[in-house]
């Protein structure tokens, strides 16, 4: 849809937020058309940059009196579209709001605006011996209100829970301008748990303008393990072994061949090439006990036939190997010029049999597709390589994306683990809930946003505003 | 078990009790008081019926003991999916027997539903440690005012597909609908549990402990300190009980590590007492019968200590979670035995109005968990309002425009 600069609305923002707040110029708009889901673009009609709340409801206030729809965004690494501006309208960029306004350790939250980046609030507070736990592999540049849009997982969510689990409160603008604070510091909400819906809302019940997040401490000791695989199926039956015996690591990830060999050019680790799966598997705790359970997992590893395990050697090599799993999407980059990334869910004990699937579907489509997962969550990321200038290439991508979820949700599993609906899924919330279901969800939304022009066709096929953009296509993602 | 055709919901009856089978018989129940603008009361095992404002007029108990079938339990997946209406003393039972646990302390398990836990959100001192129904419920399926069944989550652990309904049903006190199914992440039974207890005679000193434990390098599954009472020289003590649930190696090693600690730092405690495996719990039993008043509150956990004075000072009987929740009640008939206090109503009007402007302080709300229903028409019984109450009233006119669920009861409805 053409982008049409309203006079009345550029002027009015230049007035509330200053001209350095705010960008009109279609080459500045061309940055934020998407975000790491590429395949769907729009421009907004404008992007503002509150540095405020009270700035965040004046925007808001402005587009109702304008009938202009708006949306929110973080850093814009939504691998789902979750920030894409469907109809134009006022994108409300937030990362301006970086403020830390408190930190208490003794009662161990924090209260930080949204345009805080993830992996900064955790440096703030790793030497007083706490991090924020969740930890997305993009989280050197999303910040926490994505986070908690989204509600972003990570590897350590396993164990630590995602961020709705670290979300003791919000302070949201709502659509219509009011700004409202949900839930607070000492975590026990009086009445309904708002808190807890309007994280994972991607953005549809308003924007946040303050969260408090809880703080964890750091694990007292660490052990990192690494198991190299001669089969998929040997590593994908350790995982569920470990779950379970009634293990719960820190983290449990797995690295197939394909993504392997990218990583291995990208980080020269020293991964062995024809491996044909490589886990990371990681428990944290006190240090009593800790080798123990190391090596109960070490145990069960070489029960299911790994070729070789081991601890990392050093802090050093424990970096590295978190550094290749984090910047595995990166490293991809080296195989093909685009990637398809997906983020299906199924029971653990349905891993070896996602894995095989995969491969059938792999052989169907003739497509390369790597893995690269959270595997003790039943959290899969399977990343289709192709070239999107070939039509043919990218049918076959879709198509192939499409029966990999299929199968996880016949397999009693979910299309998002932790990226969201965006505008990506939009097909799959049919398939996976009951039109009483999906009406009883956009009833809800009518309670925070009845006239939907806060983060409009986002999430629900039918969550109305002005769609006018091609049929969700699935991911091309980074 | 005995099966009266009418119920007394605090005090407004008799109301007539129907006792669907399946989910399907639920809706159809709803579906005809939705018809008519009759209420709905879900009850599950009637232990917190007097939780909450009164009735604000008469209509129908829907019992849900009748729903208490397993619906799958992938035990290798670490979740389960369960009608609402299943005892929480069967559900322990049932996932103890593949070594998973629910580690959610619900006084009265035998009589205590799952969805009637959920929808009161109790919880209990383990919550230090393992948290609240809020970080187990992943998957919910309720009748909504409709009479239709309605579902959101799924059964698998980690999900963001849609809006997380869970959250809102839990603590709802059945307000929004009324929940059918749930399912749940469970955790692996610990392979040994070690608890410490001991007693503090001054409250100074177990405030200290409390600090030591803030600040401990051992991660305990429980903290809980409770004022003793008796016939003895000291009327009045602390008993403090932590507990560790992980590794033998690591149980033994944190119960020496916390009596290091804690003589480090010159806390004055005696008597204490150990308890080993397999289960060295203590854990919150019946609730008592006595007909009390009780108040609670989550604060941050730095106002344990005023609190902890406050409590002592009024000769409160005070039970307190380390997470930062406390409880606290007095009798209001004499119970005959031992020195312990009893308030009429204007006297608990005053400790109210005392206590909320302290737990204000820390950003707490003092709660009204159970008092005479006559009571309820002065006391306040949600506390102060909470800054979102219109949003939480727009939430409720949206899923229950009718306000067939449990009308009068919960928080929206006292402001």
């Amino acid at each position: 849809m053409a982008a049409v600069v309203t006079d009345p609305l550029t002027t009015r923002l230049r007035s509330l937020l200053g001209s350095g707040g705010v960008i009109t110029a279609p080459s500045e708009l061309a940055v934020y058309e998407c975000d790491a889901f590429t395949i769907a673009k729009n421009r907004p009609s404008v992007v503002a940059f509150p540095t405020t709340a009270e700035q965040v409801a004046a925007i808001v206030k402005l587009c109702n009196e304008l009938d202009v729809p708006f949306v929110p965004r973080g850093a814009g690494t939504s691998l789902a579209g979750g920030t894409l501006p469907v109809g134009g309208g006022v994108m409300i960029a937030l990362t301006r709001m970086k403020k830390v306004h408190e930190v208490n350790l003794r009662d161990r939250y924090a209260i930080v605006e949204p345009g805080v980046v993830n992996l900064q609030l955790t440096n703030l507070l790793k030497p007083h011996g706490y991090h924020f736990a969740p930890d997305p592999s993009s989280q050197g540049a999303s910040t926490v209100g994505g986070n908690a849009a989204t509600n972003a997982g990570g590897p350590h969510t396993l164990k630590y829970g995602v961020t709705v689990d670290h979300v003791l409160g919000v302070e949201i603008v709502l659509p219509d301008g009011s700004i409202v604070r949900t839930g607070g510091p000492a975590g026990d909400p009086t009445g309904y748990d708002l808190t807890g819906v309007i994280v994972g809302a991607e953005g549809t019940f308003g924007v946040v303008t303050k969260i408090w997040v809880r703080l964890t401490p750091l694990p007292p000791a660490v052990r990192t393990m690494l198991g190299i695989f001669n089969s998929i199926d040997d590593a994908t039956n350790t995982i569920s072994a470990i779950i379970a015996a009634g293990i719960i690591p820190a983290a449990l990830e797995m690295i197939d061949n394909t993504i392997l060999q990218a990583v291995e050019a990208a980080f020269h680790f020293g991964f062995p090439l024809d491996a044909e799966a490589v886990l990371i598997m990681e428990v944290d705790g006190l240090e009593a006990g800790l080798d123990r359970e190391a090596e109960r997992v070490m145990e069960i590893a070489r029960q299911h036939g790994v070729r070789e395990v081991r601890q990392a050697k050093s802090e050093a090599e424990r970096v590295l190997l978190w550094k290749c799993r984090k910047q595995a999407f990166g490293a991809l980059g080296r195989l093909a010029s685009s990637l398809c990334t997906q983020d299906g869910v199924v029971p653990r004990t349905k891993l070896p049999h996602m894995l095989h699937f995969m491969r059938e579907v792999e052989k169907k489509y003739r497509l390369r597709i790597g893995n690269v997962f959270h595997a003790g969550d039943g959290n899969i990321h399977p990343v289709i390589l192709f070239d999107e200038r070939d039509a043919d290439q990218v049918r076959r991508v879709l198509e192939a994306s499409t029966e990999i979820l299929d199968e996880c949700i016949r397999c009693g599993g979910s299309v998002t683990g932790e990226h969201g609906i965006g505008v990506e899924k939009l097909d799959f919330m049919p398939k996976l809930f009951t039109p009483a279901d999906l009406e009883q969800m956009l009833r809800l939304r009518g309670a925070f946003n009845p006239e939907g022009r806060c983060s409009p066709s986002k999430m629900f096929p039918t969550a109305g505003g002005c769609i006018e953009h091609t049929r969700p296509a699935r991911g091309v993602a980074v | 078990m005995e099966q009266s055709e009418t119920i007394t919901i605090d005090g407004v009856g008799p109301m007539p009790v129907v006792r669907p089978a399946t989910a399907a018989e639920v809706a159809d129940v709803v579906r005809r008081c939705a018809a008519d603008g009759t209420a709905v009361y879900p009850v599950g095992g009637g232990t917190m019926l007097d939780y909450g404002l009164p009735p604000a007029r008469p209509g129908v108990a829907v019992e849900l003991r009748a729903l208490d079938r397993v619906i799958d339990f992938p035990a290798r997946d670490m979740t389960i999916t369960v009608e609402a209406g299943i005892t929480v003393a069967r559900l322990a039972e049932i996932t103890r027997a593949e070594g998973l646990h629910l580690p959610i302390d619900v006084p009265d398990p035998d009589r205590a539903t799952l969805g009637g836990a959920i929808a009161c959100n109790v919880s209990g001192p383990r919550r230090y440690g393992y948290g609240t129904f809020r970080d187990y419920v992943l998957g919910i399926t309720t009748i909504n005012d409709r009479g239709e069944l309605v579902s959101a989550g799924g059964r698998v652990v980690k999900n963001v597909a849609g809006y997380d309904l869970m959250k809102l049903h839990t603590g709802a006190l059945g307000t929004l609908g009324v929940i059918t199914q749930v399912t749940l992440r469970l955790r692996p039974v610990a392979e040994y549990e070690g608890r410490i207890e001991f007693t503090c005679y001054d409250t100074d000193s177990m405030v200290q402990a409390l600090e030591v434990l803030h600040s401990s390098e051992t991660k305990p599954a429980m903290i809980w300190a409770e004022i003793g009472r008796g016939d003895h020289i000291a009327k009045r003590w602390w008993t403090v009980r932590i507990r560790y649930e992980t590794n033998k190696d690591a149980v033994e090693w944190q119960l020496e590590q916390i009596q290091k600690e804690l003589t480090a730092a010159g806390v004055k405690y005696s008597g204490v007492e150990f308890a080993r495996s397999p289960d060295a719990g203590v854990r919150p039993g019946q609730r008592s019968s006595d007909l009390k008043f009780v108040f609670g509150t989550g604060l941050r956990p730095s106002g344990l200590a005023s609190i902890s004075h406050w409590g002592w000072n009024n000769e409160a009987v005070l039970s307190i979670w380390g997470s930062g929740y406390v409880w606290g009640s007095y009798h209001i008939t004499d119970p005959g035995r031992w020195n312990e206090s009893i308030v009429t109503e204007s006297q608990a009007k005053t400790i109210l109005s005392e206590l909320t402007d302290m737990a204000a302080e820390y950003d707490g709300n003092v709660i009204i968990k159970r008092c005479p229903p006559e009571w309820k028409k002065s006391l306040p019984v949600w506390g102060r309002p909470p800054a979102d109450l219109a949003l939480q009233k727009a939430v409720k006119r949206a899923l229950d425009p009718n306000n067939i669920f449990n009308p009068g009861r919960f928080v929206t409805d006292a402001f």
